[in-house]
């Protein structure tokens, strides 16, 4: 996701120009007409059994006596008294004209045999017709995402190795050496089986944290009024100072991160905090990376990449800090937090009304990396959420090497992509 | 002048090849229908053989000819209604067949409507240009 956001490659599609919904609903009208005559062929063969078992019935029972009193149908309207007699004689018609003459027994045993034909017929048509009835929910189901404005995002996979060459391409212009890449590398390697082990036991807890999560997605709408608004007020200074950006802001930044993140790793038992710290940190950490970017130091080479994940709202987080406030309070930090969890809930299931939004955000960004930032948040779907279980482990590898701070959400996603 | 002739002779012909389509289509249907008898039929007869061949030596097996019942020897019987099985998969193979040259034909057919409808517009487009 970050890479499509990276490379650009994402595209958005929305429901309704691939399956426009009248068109859904005539192909939803046409397999329930279908379902209609298969209605009609299954009842007339149900009749056709009940007539048969009647008809079984009938003829298993006139043996019983030599003979039956009855009143013969002469005409359409007028009946004469009669009287059965071979009683045991039956002339059955087995199909295309050809009679055998057969006794009430051996009658009744042809019918069984028709009966089970009949039963096997039902069944096929059952089969059928349930196969028309997913098809017709399937095409209701279109038709109302598409009336919906329901959105299809597309996406390359793209190697990790090749994002993070992008990501170094379109820092060139910041003519700065990059962290060497091997090194990286192996950090990476290192963090994917300290992870695994995590993994094993993040399992254990993560039914009960699936509960936060879901309570936790719903804060956001709150504070993301408030970002907005923010962003857009102070988009034109950072448009302005984003070039000369002083250094020592992002370093106070950058080295408070880790020790909110230190205060935090203490109490991940409590699951609710890990999803807010979960929260807290993506944006924290994209923060550090943009003002990396901005800075111009070595870092920003593997950091830039991470500045894709970051929302549109640490933008304008990035813009509060350029207009002079140094010290980024931890309530600030969640702001953006909100906000990027907000993006996530989006997931795959962008609503319409998101996507206004969206250019809006897009044409408030100043730096182009923040711009697919959004789209990169947006399509960050499931995995982020369950990055709450893996975090305190990166938050320590935060502290173990400063300069890999923001490196743990790369290798994590990677994780998260090779276990799913 | 004759570019407009040019364009109506495109579009007889176009009638003329929707026509054809037309007509093949309806061919499809009504081969699709005397399949439909004709499987209907065979199920029938197969259910039939069955019932004779489960009958015993001896018994009395009547085949309805017009509105009389005619006695027929049971061997007579099956060997009769066999017949009818091998004829009705025969005639099924042979539908088959020419239900396949006629989708070939309307695919063909279809091509050629495409094509045309394609030259008209582009002959269309030139005119208003000019």
């Amino acid at each position: 996701m970050e890479r499509a956001a990276a490379g650009g490659k994402g595209t958005v599609t929305p429901f309704a120009s691939m399956f426009p919904a009248n068109e859904a609903q005539k192909a939803a009208k046409r397999v329930e007409e279908k379902i209609g005559e298969k209605q009609k062929e299954l009842d007339c063969i149900k009749e056709f059994v009940t007539e048969n078992t009647n008809l079984i019935n009938l003829v298993s029972r006139l043996p019983d006596e030599l003979n039956h009193d009855i009143m013969v149908p002469f005409g359409k309207a007028a009946f004469f008294p009669g009287r059965l007699i071979h009683t045991n004689e039956f002339m059955v018609l087995l199909g295309d004209g050809y009679y055998a003459e057969r006794t009430a027994k051996q009658t009744v045993e042809i019918l069984a045999r028709r009966g089970k034909a009949l039963d096997s017929q039902i069944e096929s048509l059952m089969a059928n017709m349930k196969d028309l009835k997913a098809e017709a929910s399937f095409f209701d189901v279109t038709a109302s995402e598409a009336a919906e404005g329901l959105v299809e995002i597309r996406e390359d996979y793209v190697e990790e190795n090749s994002r993070e060459k992008h990501s170094k391409s379109d820092d060139k212009n910041n003519d700065e050496k990059v962290a060497s890449e091997d090194d990286e590398y192996a950090r990476i390697m290192s963090r994917l089986d300290e992870l695994e082990k995590e993994e094993l036991e993040a399992e254990d807890e993560e039914a009960d944290a699936e509960d936060d999560d879901e309570s936790a997605v719903e804060q956001p709408d709150a504070a993301e009024n408030n970002d907005e608004s923010d962003m857009d007020e102070q988009t034109d200074a950072a448009e302005s100072n984003s070039e000369n950006h002083d250094n020592t802001q992002p370093k106070a930044k950058f080295n408070q991160f880790p020790h909110q993140i230190h205060s935090e790793i203490r109490k991940p038992l409590q699951q609710t905090t890990a999803e807010a710290l979960s929260n807290k940190y993506l944006p924290q950490q994209s923060i550090t990376d943009t003002s990396n970017v901005l800075m111009q130091t070595p870092k920003s080479g593997f950091n830039s990449s991470k500045a894709f994940t970051c929302s549109i709202a640490e933008s304008a987080e990035t813009v509060s800090r350029n207009s002079g406030q140094q010290a980024v309070t931890s309530s600030q930090a969640s702001e953006p937090a909100f906000d990027s969890s907000k993006a996530i809930i989006g997931s795959t299931v962008e609503r319409a009304d998101i996507i206004p939004k969206n250019s809006q955000q897009q044409a408030a960004t100043s730096s182009q990396a923040s711009k697919p930032a959004f789209d990169s948040s947006k399509a960050f779907t499931g995995s982020v959420v369950e990055r709450t279980y893996n975090l305190p482990t990166s938050g320590q590898d935060a502290i173990s090497s400063q300069s890999s701070s923001s490196q743990p959400s790369k290798p994590v996603s990677r994780f998260k992509m090779r276990r799913s | 002048m004759g570019s407009s002739t040019a364009i109506r002779e495109l579009q007889r012909d176009l009638e003329n090849k929707a026509n054809d389509l037309s007509k093949l289509q309806k061919d499809i249907a009504k081969n699709h229908q005397v399949r439909k008898k004709y499987t209907i039929q065979l199920g029938e007869n197969e259910l039939v053989l069955k019932e004779l061949d489960l009958l015993k030596e001896g018994a009395n097996v009547y085949k309805l000819i017009g509105p009389v019942l005619v006695k027929q020897d049971l061997a007579e019987a099956n060997a009769n209604v066999r017949k009818r099985i091998e004829y009705i998969s025969a005639e099924l193979k042979r539908l088959d067949g020419t239900l396949q040259d006629l989708e070939e034909k309307q695919n063909s057919k279809k091509d050629a409507i495409f094509k045309l409808q394609q030259r008209i517009q582009s002959f269309q487009a030139g005119k208003a240009k000019a």
